[in-house]
């Protein structure tokens, strides 16, 4: 029996891994969902600004993860717009420019940047080039990390620029990463040079496999709260929903498809194991 | 200069887009059942345009940086023109007789790189997490209440740090209390890597779900164009899987005989 589960062919299990995952797209389960209390965190973090309050929103990530990080960025964006912050949106990963625009487009209509609170509630300014140096300089000195917005517009024509000159002005900064440079090159960079976390906090949301690697930083303060992977992001929006009414839901539906991905997963983890144990003390090949 | 909306789908192209969305997911899913000329063709044509995309936007970011919009140059300020000359450099790579050139931006980019993360490492990812650690909470006002109490908490990370680090420690033979905590801390080092590869399985799942989504939602003009395509793709797969297969197989090339230095053939 050890010898058949160790000689099954690998694609039959990517075959039943794709037939169960497709079944909550069809057949919606509507599973319970708890709200975790690192994506309330994040929620709460930005429900206690100030109205008026200067958040930074940092899109560093690209196509390859828009499943994970774009309902995050989706919804804070709009939690922030209804909680009147102004944001000031940029991106550290050069393919997060374009996905930034797109993003925004959404939350504030088709016309962005032709609306009304741009430049006084809400910037664009797209791809900062230099990576941690970028990071670095537009945290000492924003004007100089970035010349003009994503549309060309000079920053200095822009008011809510004025009031956000370097990093002792911004109230939070939101980043959203799947690699570097991240979390940890803000914590470094950004928050290590201007004043530790009660200066400059941090919330994250991130790709699954990032977290375990943020949690020293979440447990010594540096960040406050994260959204983790398409969960994360589910969660947060459904703590909009509650409050807000959130429209824009995208990663909420999928949480069923991942939670019966994620008992597959467990079921070939337990069978494999079991037929490790009988190889082992059975006498079968292993022993 | 490339267009701001360069992540913009225009209309027009919205059925191309799709289509092309669906058959690039199918053929680059194919590779889990076997890799194969349609597999391949969706890599290197993904590298391509990452390369692509990466150098026009680059391009763009250093010229709107130094030039456009801004006026810095223009207005005199000729320290921007440094970075500009110092990155050209790296086309010394290509010159036999000017190579050394090369060495230069190389040098200054890895020592900024070096001297900033020297920094930033020491005083965020060691002094404010030994700092953290040092302050846990084991006394006081709410520590033991509840459940789980915050001082178990820190307990546990206490314990596990002492012990993880232990496990690294080689001066002396894991043995007696030493190796008691070794062996606690192989079990923290364990735990730490299955919170790891869990992740990984939920990032990945995530990913693949996301491909799902786009192939059984995506709609033009209200026709849900992947469901038609979807088959059409999988036949192309197949088709090319089995003309690959009818192929003979190539016979592997037979090493070189390379001279020794006496002359002689190995």
């Amino acid at each position: 029996m050890a010898l058949s589960i160790s000689r099954i062919d690998r694609r039959y299990l990517y075959l039943l891994l794709f037939i169960l995952v497709s079944i909550p797209f069809l057949y919606p389960l509507k599973l319970p969902l708890t709200i975790g209390v690192h994506s309330r965190l994040v929620y709460e973090v930005t429900e206690g600004l100030p109205p008026g309050s200067i958040v930074i929103s940092s899109v560093d990530f690209g196509p390859s993860t828009l499943t994970e990080n774009r309902p995050h960025l989706k919804a804070h964006l709009f939690h922030c717009k209804e909680h009147e912050l102004k944001v000031v949106c940029l991106a550290f990963w050069i393919s997060g420019g374009p996905i930034g625009d797109d993003v925004l487009r959404e939350v504030y209509g088709s016309d962005f940047p032709n609306v009304p609170q741009y430049g006084t509630s809400i910037v664009y300014l797209g791809y900062v080039p230099g990576n941690e140096v970028g990071m670095q300089t537009f945290g000492d000195n924003t004007v100089l990390a970035k010349g003009t917005d994503h549309y060309g517009t000079p920053v200095g024509d822009l008011p809510l620029m004025q009031e956000c000159a370097s990093a002792e002005d911004f109230d939070l900064w939101a980043e959203w990463t799947s690699g570097t440079p991240g979390e940890q090159q803000v914590i470094q960079f950004v928050q290590g040079r201007h004043g530790g976390p009660s200066a400059v906090p941090i919330v994250v949301g991130s790709t699954a496999v990032s977290v375990p690697g943020m949690m020293p930083f979440y447990a010594a303060g540096q960040i406050l709260g994260i959204l983790n992977g398409l969960a994360g992001g589910g969660e947060y929006e459904q703590l909009l929903i509650d409050a807000y009414e959130y429209p824009l839901v995208e990663a909420l539906p999928l949480l069923d498809s991942q939670s019966v991905g994620h008992l597959l997963i467990i079921a070939f983890v337990i069978i494999g194991n079991i037929g490790y144990a009988i190889s082992k003390y059975g006498g079968g090949e292993g022993s | 200069m490339i267009p701001p909306n360069v992540g913009q789908i225009p209309p027009e192209l919205g059925l191309f887009a799709t289509i092309f969305g669906v058959f690039a997911t199918i053929f680059i899913y194919s590779f889990l059942w076997k890799e194969n000329p349609l597999s391949r063709a969706v890599e290197h044509l993904f590298i391509g345009l990452a390369a692509v995309f990466t150098l026009g936007a680059m391009y763009d970011a250093a010229l709107t940086q130094a030039y456009w919009g801004t006026d810095r140059i223009i207005e005199g300020n000729f320290m921007w023109i440094i970075p500009i000359l110092i990155s050209l450099m790296y086309f010394f790579f290509f010159s036999k007789k000017y190579f050394f050139l090369y060495r230069y931006p190389v040098s200054i980019v890895a020592g900024i790189m070096a001297g900033m993360m020297i920094c930033g490492q020491i005083q965020s990812n060691f002094l404010v997490q030994i700092q953290s650690t040092v302050t846990l909470p084991l006394v006081g006002e709410g520590v033991w209440e509840g459940w789980p109490p915050p001082g178990l908490d820190s307990i546990i990370i206490i314990i596990g740090i002492i012990t993880a680090l232990s496990f690294f420690f080689f001066t002396w033979e894991h043995k007696g209390a030493l190796g008691i905590s070794t062996k606690i801390g192989r079990y923290f080092l364990m735990a730490t890597f299955g919170a790891a590869y869990g992740g990984t399985v939920m990032a990945r799942l995530s990913l693949f779900i996301g491909r799902l989504t786009f192939l059984y939602q995506t709609s033009y003009e209200d026709w849900f164009w992947a469901w038609y395509l979807i088959p059409i793709a999988v036949i192309c797969v197949i088709i090319v899987a089995l003309w690959e297969r009818s192929k003979p197989t190539p016979t592997p090339p037979t090493p070189e005989t390379k001279p020794t230095r006496k002359g002689k053939s190995e």
